[in-house]
């Protein structure tokens, strides 16, 4: 199944204006935005729309609640949504919609769209850096610290699920939708990838009691640790809380920083990710603090050592 | 800490919505209160979600409470709680309730958080 990786999060929301001004200070770029919502959109067309929590046209919520109402799947041609049609039609109700997307449930009760993706090919130099021995990342002359560089979000990355069944869950996307094990936390669950991607997951299931059920976060790529760590700067003096970071994983290797968010699901920044394909080697362990960052940081104010000695 | 520790006046907190404190300067608010006219309702800024227990519910300074201030919201992954009783009525805590504090209003409305103790 040639699902590419995800296109878009629906939530519906109890305070529209305050997702809708959180998500443009994360720095998304704003669609069509007002009392009923908006679509934010990453630099590769990519984005996160907000509806209020009782707009009829939502998909209906979890019982706990989850203001996660859809997420879609973008599949890299008609085949394939021909494909997951048929696989999904066997033992389940799949809708096909006006726009030609189709929309089903997945195992555990998150509605899930798949679409012929929107994700735009994009080309933006990453962030480079200068290191003896290679070959210069910048160009002579040009400089890497710039407190002034606009930071987009580059493109959707991944959402992470709480399941009640972890097991099920994962054998519906491995043997439904052809999804890969990246890796695992053999306690939690697993990290996934779809066929149509090298990136290390764009889902995450961890396993929970039912009443848990919901999203813990998601996450658009940034264009280095240097974007990401400013991203994240900037966020937190625009007064949003940080819940996590900034660090740096060992599972997918990306550069990390959580806020919490008025969609109350945590939203990450995310940079550098590993990438894998069918050759990899799942890696299992229990998750603990060792296990699931190389270290971890807290902002702290400006400050300089000594001030002017003169 | 087994004195009263002044939080602030009970006009800082606009009516019906709520504000952190940090009053042991940890560098983040240990704590929230809630105003309604008089009343003042205060909790540890602490979310009782298993596995993520005392994590710092608001979403942005001061941010506690759902759009309609008619209810405690965790940020983190949508848990509600009523603000009354503390208890999770919706979201990943169903049964477990918020660690209340106990706090004083005086006649000239200067708020202040009792030692722990001083509840009995
Ligand atoms: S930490 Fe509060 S809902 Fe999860
Ligand atoms: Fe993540």
């Amino acid at each position: 199944m040639n699902i590419t990786g995800l296109d878009s999060l629906v939530f519906g929301v109890d305070d529209v204006e305050a997702c809708n001004q959180y998500l443009t200070d994360y720095g998304l770029i704003p669609n069509n935005v007002s009392a009923a919502g908006g679509t934010f959109t990453a630099l590769d067309g990519t984005s996160v729309v907000i509806r209020h929590r009782d707009d009829p046209e939502l998909p209906p919520a979890l019982p706990t609640g989850a203001s996660l109402r859809k997420t879609i799947h973008g599949v890299a041609d008609q085949a394939t949504l021909n494909a997951i049609a048929e696989e999904l039609g066997k033992d389940r109700d799949v809708r096909r919609l006006a726009d030609g997307s189709i929309e089903a449930e997945d195992d555990m009760g998150f509605t899930l769209g798949f679409q012929l993706s929107c994700r735009q090919p994009i080309s933006i130099p990453a962030e480079k850096v200068n290191a003896p021995g290679d070959e210069p990342g910048r160009p002579v002359n040009v400089i890497g610290a710039d407190e002034s560089i606009t930071i987009v979000p580059r493109t959707l990355s991944h959402v992470v699920y709480f399941v009640p069944d972890s097991k099920k869950a994962e054998q519906f996307y491995i043997e439904r939708l052809g999804f890969r094990v990246a890796d695992r936390f053999t306690n939690l669950g697993p990290f996934l990838r779809p066929q149509g991607t090298l990136d290390h997951h764009t889902l995450f299931l961890v396993d929970t009691p039912p009443e848990m059920q919901g999203v813990e976060h998601f996450t658009f790529h940034l264009g280095g640790p240097t974007e990401l760590l400013l991203a994240g700067k900037r966020f937190q003096e625009k007064g949003y809380e940080s819940f996590w970071g900034p660090g740096r994983h060992i599972y997918g290797s990306n550069w990390f920083w959580y806020f919490n968010s008025p969609m109350g699901v945590h939203v990450e920044f995310d940079a550098d990710m590993d990438l894998h394909d069918d050759s990899w080697t799942a890696r299992e362990i229990d998750a603990s603090a060792d296990a699931s960052q190389i270290f971890n940081f807290t902002l702290v104010d400006k400050w300089m050592p000594g001030g002017d000695p003169h | 800490m087994n004195r009263p520790i002044r939080l602030c006046h009970l006009s800082d907190i606009e009516d019906g919505d709520a504000r952190g404190f940090d009053p042991h300067q940890q560098g983040h608010d240990s704590l929230f209160v809630i105003r309604q006219h008089r009343q003042v309702i205060g909790y540890r800024n602490a979310c009782p979600h298993k596995g993520y227990e005392g994590t710092s519910m608001a979403w942005r300074k001061d941010r506690f409470l759902n759009k309609a201030h008619s209810r405690v919201i965790c940020a983190a992954h949508g848990a509600q709680f009523d603000i009354n009783s503390g208890e999770c009525l919706l979201g990943p805590c169903p049964g477990q309730s918020l660690d209340r504090l106990p706090l004083l209003v005086n006649e000239q409305g200067d708020v202040y958080l009792l030692p722990a103790d001083s509840e009995k």
